[in-house]
């Protein structure tokens, strides 16, 4: 009795994803919270748009360097492919993690030091501060909101600036 | 819900220039986004493997597709009922995109909905 009561709970999250991501869609999410967002910045190193957007809960809410993604499309088409360029072209390495919430409402709070240069040659070398907060649906936890911000005023204006001019090409 | 999106995306892409030196890294791979217009027509099974858009963007963005440029390109709609879903541009006209077979119908997506087309092939 309890097998098949847990069968069922198993068959309805599986659902559950499958309802939620439609066919074709690469249905991912991660059990880990900080796996959530390790996997989302892999996905952006990775040219993997997809992937990306299947780690991001569809009520994301992004601030960003100042600027604001109300919606997780309008993040997708003005924002994502920046941060793709961004991440190809640099180096992020995590210097200092805490993790919290419970339940289905998770935290995960990062400092990362990116290295790297811009295209002219300009050194980027700055601590990036990253708030996530992440939602379970079912069994994966979903990036449904995060907060990128740096010590490094200059940069700090930089990026605002980029944000302000739509996706990148 | 769809025109607010519109309505975010074109507000998106009308912001003015900061005045910010801006970051300026190389872009990973060439993209365009753009959004659905009207679709395809349904083969005798129902399945759509078809659209016409445009692109869609910041001042440069191309009024229209090279013909032919965008064969081999991975297709990933933004929004809408497909969100997240990944195809391979099997041919393309000035505004129209044919996907291949390979990664089912594009059935499910809607005029306006939003999509991004990047040279680089899908991971199979």
């Amino acid at each position: 009795m309890q097998d098949d009561a847990m069968k069922l709970a198993a068959v309805l999250a599986l659902s559950l994803s499958t309802i939620a991501w439609a066919p074709g869609a690469a249905a991912q999410g991660a059990r880990i919270p900080a796996d959530a967002v390790d996997a989302f910045h892999a996905a952006l190193r990775n040219k993997d748009t997809a992937g990306a957007l299947s780690l991001l809960d569809r009520g994301l809410v992004v601030y960003e360097f100042g600027a604001v993604d109300p919606t997780v499309e309008a993040y997708a088409f003005r924002h994502l492919p920046f941060d793709m360029d961004l991440a190809v072209a640099t180096r992020w390495q995590l210097e200092s993690r805490r993790v919290g919430g419970e339940g289905n409402e998770r935290w995960v709070l990062s400092t990362y030091r990116v290295t790297g240069k811009q295209s002219d040659g300009t050194p980027i070398d700055q601590t990036t501060l990253e708030t996530v907060i992440l939602r379970r649906t079912g069994e994966l936890f979903r990036i449904v909101h995060f907060h990128r911000s740096t010590s490094d005023a200059a940069f700090q204006a930089r990026a605002q600036g980029q944000r302000s001019q739509g996706p990148a090409r | 819900m769809r025109f607010a999106t519109a309505c975010i995306f074109a507000l998106g892409t009308a912001l003015a220039h900061a005045g910010h030196d801006d970051v300026k890294v190389d872009p990973a791979l060439r993209r365009l986004p753009g959004m659905i217009a009207a679709l395809g027509e349904p083969d005798a099974e129902g399945r759509i493997y078809s659209f016409y858009g445009k692109p869609i963007g910041p001042a440069g963005t191309p009024a229209a597709y090279v013909p032919g440029e965008l064969r081999g390109w991975r297709l990933t709609l933004l929004a809408g009922k497909r969100f997240a879903s990944v195809f391979e541009v099997k041919s393309n006209s000035e505004s129209e995109i044919i996907v291949t077979g390979l990664d089912g119908p594009l059935n499910g997506i809607a005029e306006r909905d939003v999509f991004i087309v990047e040279e680089i092939a899908i991971a199979r």
